[in-house]
């Protein structure tokens, strides 16, 4: 066995075993979970916990039978699409920003208003993914104000304004 | 018969100008997003719901209906233009369609899903208006141990069939069914799987895991491996369809649509089955075999594309006469339901009436609209392909934060949807099939629900979900689909690897 990656056929399947235990030890911890679940008196011969304890043993016997057919060589198939190049090695930097902006949105959302912060996650995720961050930031400005005006004043959908608080066309 | 009086009256509601221009604005958006790479109907139906928070619900449900019909639509010209393959149920129209776009006959075959697309659409609304009903009707009789049963069939077959390895199906389905405990019990008001924490007490909602697990987990695959290099968009050329082309497309679009409704309309169905069953049909009665897989036939692209709008079609009878999401948009749509009080089920017809006939009546109004949207206009939607992908994944990302924080209004929804999208990107990036888990989230309080109100009748005795005529038909049907169906899946996979790798099945057909 050589290093050099030569196609998906000689992947190593350590991450995919991973994963696969990883979804047994969610089974466990569900059942071990369901058993914490108060069962009150009342309740008939099926209380709360029968359906979770069967879902736990559907995901301990499922992540073992993703365990056996990864062993026996038939690995999973990385969903296909248009935009993916399912043979390149995961870009783990770009994965990283794009969480980072999303997480970064979160934070600012109720500080700055919808609108900047939309305009922030925009500017970030476009810029991970190669655009030039100076029009990322200018199209994501626009189009955060424009869909905050949208859903505020159009769809009378509430949105905080943030910064912008008693602007007639974004705070609702 | 009343039916049609119910369905004129649904034309009623759903010709009032206000209506007409939400079926508009529904078809338009739909046809817009759906067209976008990388977004499938399910994803176009989740980002778009917020639109519709604030509109009472007729208005509501025909923008639905409309964008239902709309992403479907826009998905075949995405697959047909652009060389890459989507998603699983446009992956035949895109091996035939992009064939014969390459060869210069991309206005034709644009052509022939469309108007296919509308026939097929037309036609199993048709059925739906004569099947649904009646079958709410016979639904109503059905008591918990059927809808067990039902249940059952539904969860198994769509682990089973969504996806191409059984296993992950499965383990796809169980966290999807895990996730639908988390929250507060319906039945004894007991907090599961919460772990003390205020905002899972209300349980997770589908429409934030929809987007977390569709928008936020497709934008962070495609982060992680973006195809990079020029796009490669065939451009539409050739001539429009000739009376050839409709000689040769009528009978694929009615034989598309015969095998799409059915399907879709059973608990087992979905839209992938079908396309492979036309396309091997079509193939095989073609007179133009030659073109298949060379220059493109026009037959194999009339009807895929008309049996995948049939089973969007076929799709709606289970959804909304038994309240039994077939597919991730279906569940979207229920979950969209939900959102306004309404239960879909056999009570639908009885208790909202007005509203189901103007959405039924709006599916063959937004038909039209697509149609005439989609001819003439087919150019502006091809721009669409263009928008470069930086600018398109970081307005999906946008649109899916909005979704989050719309529904409640509280930032704790959006770190749900972004943990819920870290998910995705996993299950993705381990072919772990990302319906499954979607339908199980909907699909499994209305089993669990169903099971212990069977089993609190029946004071605890098990042989109460087997013992009824309907459940253990349903049982036995089961046993005997799951077999046929293994066959089937196994001819349909067969069929499309010697479409992938034509080269390694037949090696005297190189041109």
């Amino acid at each position: 066995m050589h290093e050099e990656t030569s196609g998906t056929a000689e992947r190593a399947p350590v991450p995919e075993i991973a994963v696969a235990i990883g979804v047994v030890a969610l089974g466990l911890f569900t059942i071990v979970d369901a058993h914490r679940i108060t069962v009150p008196l009342s309740s008939n011969a099926v209380g709360p916990r029968v359906f979770p304890y069967a879902v736990g043993v559907a995901l301990v016997v499922a992540g073992v039978a993703v365990v056996l057919a990864v062993l026996r060589g038939e690995p999973g198939d990385p969903e296909g699409g248009e935009d993916i190049d399912v043979n390149a090695p995961t870009d783990w930097l770009t994965l990283a920003k794009v969480i980072a902006g999303l997480a970064l949105h979160i934070a600012l959302v109720d500080r700055l208003g919808w609108a900047l912060a939309a305009a922030v996650l925009f500017t970030v995720v476009a810029w991970a993914l190669g655009a030039d961050m100076f029009r990322a930031a200018m199209v994501g400005v626009v189009l955060g104000f424009v869909v905050q005006a949208i859903f505020v004043s159009g769809l009378n959908i509430s949105l905080p304004a943030g910064i912008f608080d008693g602007v007639s066309l974004l705070s609702g | 018969m009343g039916d049609i009086g119910s369905l004129v009256d649904g034309f009623g509601t759903a010709l009032q100008p206000t209506y007409l221009l939400y079926a508009l604005l529904g078809v338009t958006l739909g046809t817009a997003v759906g067209v976008l790479p990388g977004i499938g109907p399910a994803m176009t139906v989740a980002l778009l719901l917020p639109m519709t928070y604030k509109l009472e619900p007729t208005g509501a449900f025909i923008m639905f209906a409309g964008i239902y019909y709309g992403g479907m639509y826009g998905g075949s010209t995405t697959s047909i233009l652009l060389n890459t393959p989507g998603e699983s149920a446009s992956i035949i129209t895109a091996i035939e369609g992009n064939k014969m776009a390459r060869s210069g006959r991309g206005a034709a075959a644009l052509a022939t899903a469309a108007i296919g697309s509308f026939v097929a659409g037309t036609i199993a609304t048709v059925a739906l208006t004569l099947t649904a009903p009646a079958l709410a009707d016979f639904a109503v009789t059905l008591g918990d141990p059927d809808y067990v049963a039902l249940a059952v069939v539904a969860l198994i077959t769509v682990s089973a069939l969504l996806g191409s390895s059984v296993s992950r199906g499965l383990a796809s389905l169980s966290i999807g069914l895990l996730f639908g405990l988390v929250g507060t019990d319906n039945l004894t008001g007991q907090q599961r799987f919460t772990f003390g924490l205020p905002v899972l007490g209300d349980g997770i909602d589908v429409v934030t895991f929809a987007v977390g697990v569709f928008a936020v987990g497709e934008t962070l695959w495609v982060a992680s491996r973006l195809r990079h290099g020029p796009l490669q968009i065939v451009p539409v050329g050739g001539g429009w369809m000739t009376r050839q082309d409709f000689r040769r497309s009528w009978r694929p679009w009615l034989r598309g649509t015969a095998l799409g409704f059915p399907i879709g309309a059973m608990p087992a169905g979905g839209a992938e089955i079908p396309t492979f069953l036309s396309y091997a049909a079509e193939k095989k009665l073609s007179r133009h075999k030659e073109e298949f897989g060379t220059t493109g036939a026009i037959e194999g692209v009339a009807g895929p594309e008309a049996a995948n709008n049939a089973a969007a079609a076929g799709v709606l009878v289970p959804l909304l006469t038994l309240g039994l999401p077939t597919s991730a948009t279906a569940a979207v749509l229920i979950a969209a339901f939900q959102g306004f009080g309404i239960q879909p089920g056999p009570l639908l017809f009885e208790n909202e009436p007005d509203l189901v006939w103007a959405l039924i009546a709006s599916l063959y109004i937004g038909n039209v609209l697509l149609l005439v949207l989609n001819l003439p206009l087919v150019g502006l939607w091809v721009r669409l392909l263009r928008v470069p992908r930086p600018y398109l994944y970081a307005g999906i990302l946008m649109f899916a934060a909005l979704g989050g924080y719309a529904l409640n209004g509280v930032t704790t929804d959006l770190w749900v949807l972004l943990a819920i999208g870290v998910l995705g990107y996993v299950m993705r990036r381990f072919g772990y099939p990302i319906a499954p888990a979607v339908i199980g989230l909907i699909l499994g309080p209305i089993a669990e629900e169903h099971l212990r109100r069977t089993l609190a009748i029946s004071q605890g005795d098990a042989t109460a979900l087997v013992t009824t005529p309907f459940a253990a038909t349903i049982y036995t049907l089961l046993a005997i689909g799951i077999v046929a169906t293994l066959v089937l899946r196994r001819r349909a996979k067969r069929v499309l690897d010697q479409i992938v790798h034509p080269e390694q099945v037949d090696p005297e057909v190189v041109p």
